[in-house]
């Protein structure tokens, strides 16, 4: 599993913090992405893509973060990737929750594009340590 | 890895882009909130009202814009506890959204510092405050004599001084850059105006120009005008004043108060109260932040700040009712209080400083002008404080401040068993001074006396003008005899000190009185006793010191 983390699924409703996130994850971070809107897309989306790693923001309209984890879960091939969620919630105790119901880690938002690479990646090699 | 100054002008592009839409998306909000229905819980209607706050908060500081996170997020952490109640707001939570709401309006114009500044904050300019500046002179004078007489003078004050006869010699040392005043003679073998030329070189090879004063004879304007020019901030005639020298100096070198001053503030939105503290914090100021108007009490009493900023709308208690209250204390009727709100409606803000407030700031405050405002109110302020306590000529304290000090210094010294002693030092034959060289140059020797004793003296101990040309000092941890010693230095070299008036040099002495605290019982007869013993310095020639002897036993005074 000490693969080098090359393919991230990032789900995100905002087309604006979508932007800058794939500028901050390919540019910056050097990382193939792949963008999804909603929840649904990505269930859709990420049997093809073959992500190593998803990013899903919490908060979308329609299918939230939580939910699509469950979903993406039910599918074989994804009962063990690594899940981060991106919220603005970053309270401890909702960080464990989040936690309990499958994520590896919390990326606190507003993210900073100079960092976010570094995060995802820190929490990559965490995994896999 | 990409390119970091494409990448800096990508994101930079992403950031405008995202303060372009920043006004609809507010725009949005607004008009989700006001759609709103007052009379029924509209649930889908006050989730999305929630989300398009959390997307604000979630995105604001990515886009450069951090304080808008911050201050989104207490609207959005305050609509979610709506959300979850299920229950259409009261009109008090109304009011709250209403004021979370222009909040969030506000600081969407706050905008962080471009990329690459690490502080993530708008940039305040630096502050004097607290800096400490080099009390090292360096004089450059080919007369080895007048140079030398340059640097006792000056050792008198305080100030370490280099003598550098040589131009090279000065040269060689400024390679090091180090923090000093220069005293520059401007002629020199080499040339008649070789000392400017020296002066200019130095500048340009520094990033901040150094205090340079010139000396000279020479009294052309083209000389002064080139001595400006290289960047000279005095330009002096020999022989040299010494007086007008310190002040000048005194001026160049002096730090201003070195506690920070002390900032409380009173607001009850926790980003807010964050941000100007770390504004003036940057600006070398202390600041508390106080969230609950309801806790302001002991921090006020314990923190003893230098000035109040109150936000106007607070839950609890508003901003206007705790200007009443804290100026009910004796201890805070003059301390400057400043509203900051965004109240824009000049009625309601005369109405609110009717009520004790000295001053309006419109919120959103730029960052430098809050620093500005804040520091020049506390500046004058304590002006107007050391008026009542300084005597205007000395800058020491007066007569009143002084014996006030010396009952409070003797009344914990008995308390605590240390030694202390009080001394009156009274200048010798001072009519004669004002007669022969008239008033302004016996001004300028009662400010060379106070100086001397300010920087002779340490930080704890106290002077005071007593009199016209009497002084006052209370020395803490002192006993009498020490003093003594201590005094009759400053003596020594006070009647060394040359002054100068309508081009004749004089000198001038003291005589002093001291009394030991352990001997007497209070500060009146310690008071008295240093006055008789300045009596017995002077009833035996003058220029000298004399230690108080202890009361007789029995204790009754015979006149």
């Amino acid at each position: 599993m000490a693969d080098k983390l090359m393919r991230i699924l990032y789900v995100e409703d905002e087309p604006d913090i979508q932007t800058v996130a794939r500028l901050a994850l390919e540019t910056l971070g050097g990382f193939t992405v792949e963008i999804c809107s909603s929840g649904s897309e990505a269930l859709q989306r990420a049997p093809v893509f073959q992500p190593q790693l998803i990013l899903l923001d919490v908060m979308m309209p329609g299918m939230d973060g939580p939910t699509t984890l469950g979903k993406l879960r039910e599918l074989p091939q994804f009962a063990a990737t690594p899940v981060v969620f991106m919220t603005a919630k970053v309270q401890p105790s909702e960080v464990a929750g989040y936690k309990q119901i499958g994520a590896v880690d919390v990326i606190p938002k507003p993210f900073d594009p100079m960092t976010l690479s570094g995060q995802v990646q820190a929490i990559w090699e965490c995994c896999h340590g | 890895m990409a390119d970091p100054v494409e990448l800096q002008a990508k994101l930079k592009a992403l950031n405008d882009g995202y303060a372009m839409q920043l006004p609809e998306k507010l725009g949005q909000i607004d008009h989700a909130w006001e759609q709103l229905p007052r009379d029924r819980w509209d649930d889908e209607g006050f989730q999305t009202l929630h989300r398009m706050v959390h997307s604000l908060t979630g995105s604001g500081k990515t886009f450069g814009f951090a304080l808008l996170s911050d201050v989104a997020r207490n609207l959005e952490e305050y609509l979610k506890q709506i959300v979850q109640a299920k229950k259409v707001p009261d009109e008090n939570q109304r009011k709250c959204i209403q004021v979370l709401l222009s909040e969030v309006h506000q600081v969407s114009m706050r905008r962080d510092a471009p990329a690459g500044d690490q502080t993530g904050l708008v940039e305040v300019a630096p502050s004097d405050l607290g800096t400490t500046r080099s009390k090292h002179i360096f004089v450059v004078e080919d007369d080895h004599q007048q140079a030398e007489e340059l640097k006792i003078q000056l050792g008198y004050f305080g100030y370490d001084v280099s003598v550098f006869n040589k131009l090279a010699d000065f040269r060689s040392a400024m390679q090091a850059k180090p923090n000093v005043v220069v005293l520059m003679d401007i002629n020199f073998p080499e040339n008649s105006r070789e000392g400017i030329r020296a002066v200019k070189d130095m500048q340009q090879e520094r990033d901040t120009p150094i205090p340079v004063i010139f000396l000279t004879s020479n009294i052309e304007f083209g000389a002064r005008l080139e001595a400006v020019r290289a960047g000279g901030v005095g330009y002096m005639n020999k022989p040299v004043n010494i007086g007008n020298l310190i002040d000048r100096l005194d001026s160049l070198t002096t730090t201003l108060p070195s506690a920070p001053y002390r900032v409380l503030i009173v607001d009850d939105s926790e980003a807010l109260t964050t941000y100007y503290a770390t504004v003036l914090e940057q600006a070398g100021m202390s600041v508390k932040a106080i969230n609950n108007p309801l806790d302001v009490m002991p921090p006020l009493l314990e923190f003893n700040p230098d000035l109040i900023l109150l936000d106007i709308y607070m839950p609890e208690c508003d901003g206007m009712e705790l200007a009443g209250v804290i100026r009910q204390l004796d201890a805070f009727v003059s301390i400057p209080i400043v509203y900051l709100s965004a109240e824009k409606n000049l009625d309601k803000q005369l109405f609110a400083m009717g009520l004790g407030a000295d001053d309006f700031l419109t919120k959103p405050i730029e960052p430098h002008h809050l620093v500005s405002s804040v520091s020049s109110r506390i500046q004058r302020s304590l002006i107007l404080r050391s008026f009542m306590v300084r005597d205007s000529l000395t800058g020491l304290l007066n007569h009143t401040a002084i014996k006030d000090q010396l009952d409070r210094e003797v009344a914990q010294t008995k308390r605590r068993g240390t030694p202390l002693s009080f001394a009156m030092v009274d200048i010798d034959h001072f009519k004669k001074v004002n007669d022969t060289y008239g008033h302004p140059a016996g001004d300028r020797v009662i400010k060379s006396l106070s100086r001397l004793l300010k920087q002779r003296l340490r930080e704890t101990d106290m002077v005071g003008r007593y009199g016209g040309e009497e002084f006052a000092v209370i020395l803490s941890n002192t006993n009498g005899e020490t003093a003594k010693k201590v005094l009759d230095a400053i003596r020594e070299d006070f009647s060394q000190l040359r002054h100068m008036a309508e081009g004749k040099e004089f000198s001038v002495t003291f005589s002093c009185g001291i009394a030991d605290a352990s001997f007497f019982g209070d500060s009146t007869k310690l008071g008295d006793a240093a006055d008789k013993a300045l009596y017995q310095a002077k009833h035996a020639g003058r220029n000298q010191v004399m230690l108080g002897h202890a009361p007789p036993v029995s204790g009754v005074d015979f006149i």
